[in-house]
């Protein structure tokens, strides 16, 4: 009986260890054998190139929901951020749009971790409300101040060089966005791994109590995970409209729900505590992957969202799993 | 002496806070020239709150449980989608009933993983949302499909007694039947013994795993049920109708007075919750606000609420 339980226990552990690793090599697999084009130069880049909006949103997410929180706001503040840098670059010019547009973030970002401090929300469910409350709140002011208009990047008379750099350049075989990627990467996982900050987000989330009582400002984690997700959502928003050249006021609708999604499948416990970087760049490529794949295998869109709902599901059923 | 008047007075007003807001907004339209007093607005206003009011009811079971449900937007769009697609084959009884069992069902596989996996439940449920979106989608081809039998959309179109719509009818019949369940019952009486104290509850000898899933069970009914009278008002089934739907009635459950940590609260209360967004959104149509505008305010009332209740829960926590 109680070898039985263990050898069960053992598999469960497995799976949910490498279940990620094993699915993407099963879906890759299947691609190359059924559509040869998954493998070609130009399927790579646009692998690239899709990659670089969501993986920016999900390591954001990433220290929220390490730091034992979560954050919805960021589909409305993508939008916010995208509307507003876009109307800047002309008055402005293109460098100090880009820089407001990373400023905006985290200052939304500081609105929704002071929200949370002055209510003294402890838990996961009150900061999820919250910052869905902000995330129709500034979806709303994307909304009203374009008039629900989405504005094109081409129309303007004013040079926009950077962003189409962000967009659509390439380094050697590299998209740009994904060199951004990359260094954004190195700074955030020496940032989470090896400084005093960056390891209190960790105790923060495992055990709010414990760690005040060692002498931790779990405040100062808050603002740092929020103002954080903030500025890596208005990156993310800003490498997307560069892309599709376009900014919709309803450009960030989903990606709260692809990059908890790809926290979660990369391994990244939800009760926070444990995650790191690295395992949400595992999560994001199956997202990205699996739309990939299954677009070339011809699975319709509708059937995609199924697809991601029953993993998301079966993600979580196997972390709660793992607490036991 | 001064300050202790002022105390329970605040407390009081916080009790009553979602009748208060009501009250002011009403004396508020007093004094702009609009249709809002008229008889025609006011049922109007409840006939358009009726289906979210059916929807809030079933969820009220849950939060008061400790639980919550963020798929009730998936299973209410998929439920109203299932009874119309089934209407070419069935007589209309027979499709509803099967629009009301694709909602249990997905209420007992909610209370499933939720209570004996013990998983995190709000972000299970709302990777079901996205499940159910994606299967409303598959079902429909992402377009919304109008219904076959002309019948079905007397349902919630009707007026009783020519004046009084059906809606309004139906709502408050299962208004007074869900009061008197959480009220009146032993089996609502250990929905509030599960959500103040789990643990307590269980070792008090309440079968709690079996209660709390029959609360997610009744969400996902009152879920379904809300999404066949949708169908039936608007004659057609869509993938887009739940988009905002859980988190807007989960918001207007709190601003009643259930509090999301559980164990509080109770029907009347969500009514009133409920009747403050709808109070709101009727008013800001009659005095003509921006439509983008009303989006930025409700988002201001739902945070400002939200953080009002935990703040609440903030003080009670240094009280103890």
């Amino acid at each position: 009986m109680s070898a039985k339980v263990k050898l069960n226990k053992r598999i469960l552990d497995f799976f949910g260890e490498y279940l990620v690793l094993v699915a993407i090599l099963l879906l890759v697999i299947v691609t190359i054998f059924v559509e040869p084009k998954f493998l070609t130069i130009g399927n790579m880049t646009n692998i690239m190139r899709q990659f670089g909006p969501l993986i920016m949103v999900a390591l954001g997410m990433t220290f929220v929901i390490v730091g034992g929180f979560i954050d919805l706001s960021v589909a409305g503040l993508m939008s916010l951020v995208a509307v507003l840098t876009l109307a800047m670059i002309e008055p402005l010019g293109q460098l100090p749009a880009l820089i407001i547009g990373l400023l905006i973030g985290v200052v939304c970002g500081l609105i929704n971790s002071f929200l949370i401090l002055i209510s003294g929300a402890i838990t996961q469910a009150e900061g999820l409300f919250i910052t869905y409350g902000m995330s129709v709140v500034y979806g709303g002011l994307a909304l009203t101040f374009t008039g629900g208009v989405t504005e094109h990047m081409s129309y303007m008379s004013c040079p926009y060089t950077i962003f189409t750099e962000i967009g659509t350049g390439t380094v050697g075989f590299f998209s740009t966005s994904f060199i951004i990627f990359l260094v954004v990467l190195a700074i955030l996982y020496v940032f989470h791994e090896k400084t005093y900050l960056g390891r209190t987000i960790n105790l923060t989330g495992g055990n709010k109590t414990a760690a005040r009582l060692s002498g931790i400002s779990i405040n100062k984690s808050i603002v740092i995970i929020y103002t954080l997700s903030g500025l890596m959502a208005a990156l993310g928003a800003i490498i997307l409209f560069s892309r599709v050249t376009t900014a919709s006021p309803v450009l960030g609708r989903n990606f709260e729900t692809n990059a908890i999604l790809a926290v979660v499948v990369g391994g990244t416990r939800l009760s926070g505590g444990k995650g790191s970087v690295i395992r949400t760049v595992i999560g994001t490529m199956l997202v990205i992957l699996l739309a990939n794949c299954m677009n070339l295998l011809g699975v319709s869109v509708f059937m995609q969202n199924v697809m991601r709902g029953a993993i998301l599901i079966l993600a979580i059923w196997l972390d709660s799993h793992k607490e036991d | 002496m001064n300050f202790k008047i002022n105390r329970s007075t605040f407390r009081k007003l916080g009790k009553y806070k979602a009748l208060v807001a009501i009250l002011v907004m009403l004396f508020v339209m007093l004094f702009f020239p609009t249709n809002f007093f008229t008889r025609f607005n006011i049922f109007d206003l409840l006939n358009s709150a009726s289906i979210l009011l059916v929807l809030a009811f079933g969820i009220t079971f849950v939060i008061i449980a400790g639980g919550i449900d963020l798929s009730i937007g998936g299973t209410m769009v998929v439920s109203g989608i299932v009874t119309i697609k089934l209407m070419p084959h069935a007589p209309l009884l027979i499709c509803m009933l099967g629009g009301l069992l694709s909602g249990v069902i997905i209420g007992l596989i909610n209370g499933y993983l939720v209570v004996y996996q013990k998983t995190e439940p709000f972000i299970i449920t709302l990777g079901m949302g996205l499940l159910l979106t994606g299967v409303a989608q598959q079902l429909t081809d992402a377009h919304p499909i109008a219904a076959s039998n002309p019948k079905f959309m007397m349902i919630a179109n009707g007026f009783m007694f020519g004046v009084i719509p059906n809606l309004v009818i139906i709502m408050l019949i299962l208004l007074i039947i869900a009061y008197a369940i959480l009220r009146f019952t032993q089996f609502g009486r250990n929905c509030y013994a599960i959500g103040g104290d789990y643990e307590v509850a269980e070792y008090s000898g309440i079968n709690v795993r079996k209660i709390k899933t029959m609360t997610y069970v009744i969400g996902g009914f009152a879920a379904a049920l809300g999404g066949i009278l949708l169908s039936s008002k608007l004659n057609s089934g869509s993938c887009v109708y739940g988009d905002t739907t859980a988190l807007t009635v989960i918001s207007a459950v709190v601003v009643g007075g259930t509090s999301l940590a559980g164990g509080l609260g109770g029907i009347p209360q969500t009514a009133l919750g409920l009747l403050v967004f709808a109070v709101m959104e009727n008013a800001m149509i009659m005095l003509r606000i921006n439509p983008y505008i009303q989006i930025i305010l409700r988002g201001i009332v739902i945070v400002t609420i939200l953080c009002l209740d935990s703040y609440g829960r903030k003080k009670r926590r240094e009280a103890v």
